[in-house]
């Protein structure tokens, strides 16, 4: 009987002792996964910027986008105070959510940018060859243009009729 | 007009012509490689009303009080900010301006941001203050709410005999994201509020 009990106890020290550890090693992971969470998030974050910038480099109007930024920004927020304040749960919810707009961000960016570039060089291409063609033309008609007058000014000053002045000095 | 009177004319008008022409082009140079102006970005603290006035100054335990946090950008291009929460008393530090350190007290809340060139970015931001106790000849404040989140900060402020209260300081450190490094650099500016513990 009393080895029974002594077995009873040890038992349930064994029990507490293993549901202690169980659930270090669960926050412990959840620690963990919120902690790369957040890094995904950050970097998603990081690259959707860096795609909006680059997009706003050729001329793009990327307001909406920026607002779409701070949507994100506001979610990586809230994952942070989350991981602060050791509420893993709502921290990875914050931190996915940041991620899928910060990708989705990216996404449109990178489409955005590949419209505005195609555009944006077909119309600085369109410029240069039209201010050159332009210079060229004007060069060439300068020429023409001055050749022209200047053999019609020989011309009117040939046809004039020299007069003979009367010298009155003598 | 003689002959190189009239070739001058010539010359000059073609002159002015090719310039004409080539306008767009220079305007194309121009916009890519300008980066004029002065660059910078702004941080400021209103008071509840909105206004630079009517600041929050003698505080007490489990008081709501409001401040409205902005930043501007004029940095030429869209950025990416961080704006740090910090509470202190008289004696922790403050970021160190000639240094351009930060301060290196912990973070209490934080705001992450996109602003774009010309643009502004505001947010309203409440505190409140919980557990604190006057002990002997200092006040001790336990918690710190920002925007209905709690934090622990444990700190003392002794009696300012001279200012007449016991004082803290809630303030905003201003951050930017560095392309090139790939991280958040301090931008040398901060704003914040002197705070009296008037009652526990």
């Amino acid at each position: 009987m009393k080895s029974a009990s002594k077995l009873l106890v040890l038992f349930f020290v064994f029990a507490f002792s293993v549901s202690i550890i169980m659930s270090e090693a669960f926050a412990s992971h959840l620690e963990d996964t919120a902690t790369s969470s957040i890094e995904k998030a950050e970097n998603a974050l990081i690259s959707a910027y860096q795609a909006v910038l680059e997009t706003e480099r050729v001329g793009t109007n990327v307001a909406a986008l920026l607002t779409r930024l701070n949507e994100a920004g506001e979610s990586l927020v809230k994952a942070q105070v989350a991981f602060r304040l050791r509420d893993f749960d709502e921290a990875v919810r914050s931190a996915d959510l940041c991620y899928e707009v910060g990708e989705d961000v990216k996404r449109q960016a990178e489409e955005l940018l590949l419209v505005a570039y195609s555009s944006s060089v077909v119309g600085n291409w369109l410029t240069v060859t039209g201010s050159l063609v332009s210079v060229i033309a004007i060069v060439f008609g300068s020429f023409w243009g001055w050749r022209v007058f200047k053999r019609r000014y020989i011309r009117r000053v040939l046809k004039k009729k020299p007069e003979v002045a009367k010298d009155e000095s003598r | 007009m003689n002959l190189d009177e009239y070739r001058t004319v010539f010359v000059a008008g073609s002159l002015v012509l090719m310039l004409i022409a080539a306008t767009p082009t220079v305007s194309l140079i121009m916009v890519v490689s300008s980066g004029g102006g002065e660059r910078f970005s702004e941080l400021w603290l209103l008071g509840p009303n909105h206004l630079a006035e009517d600041y929050p100054f003698n505080v007490s335990v489990n008081e709501l009080y409001r401040v409205f946090a902005g930043v501007g950008n004029h940095l030429g291009g869209s950025s990416y900010y961080l704006v740090y929460a910090k509470f202190r008393n008289q004696t922790q530090p403050l970021p160190d301006v000639m240094a351009s350190e930060p301060s290196s007290l912990p973070t209490l809340y934080e705001f992450r941001f996109f602003v774009a060139d010309g643009e502004t970015w505001e947010s309203l931001l409440t505190f409140a203050f919980q557990n604190v106790s006057l002990q002997g000849n200092s006040v001790f404040v336990s918690n710190v709410s920002i925007n209905d989140v709690t934090f622990s900060v444990n700190s003392y402020s002794m009696w300012d005999s001279e200012n007449q209260g016991f004082y803290y300081q809630l303030f905003f450190e201003l951050w930017l994201y560095d392309i090139t490094s790939r991280s958040f650099q301090y931008h040398n500016r901060f704003v914040g509020i002197w705070l009296n513990m008037t009652s526990s």
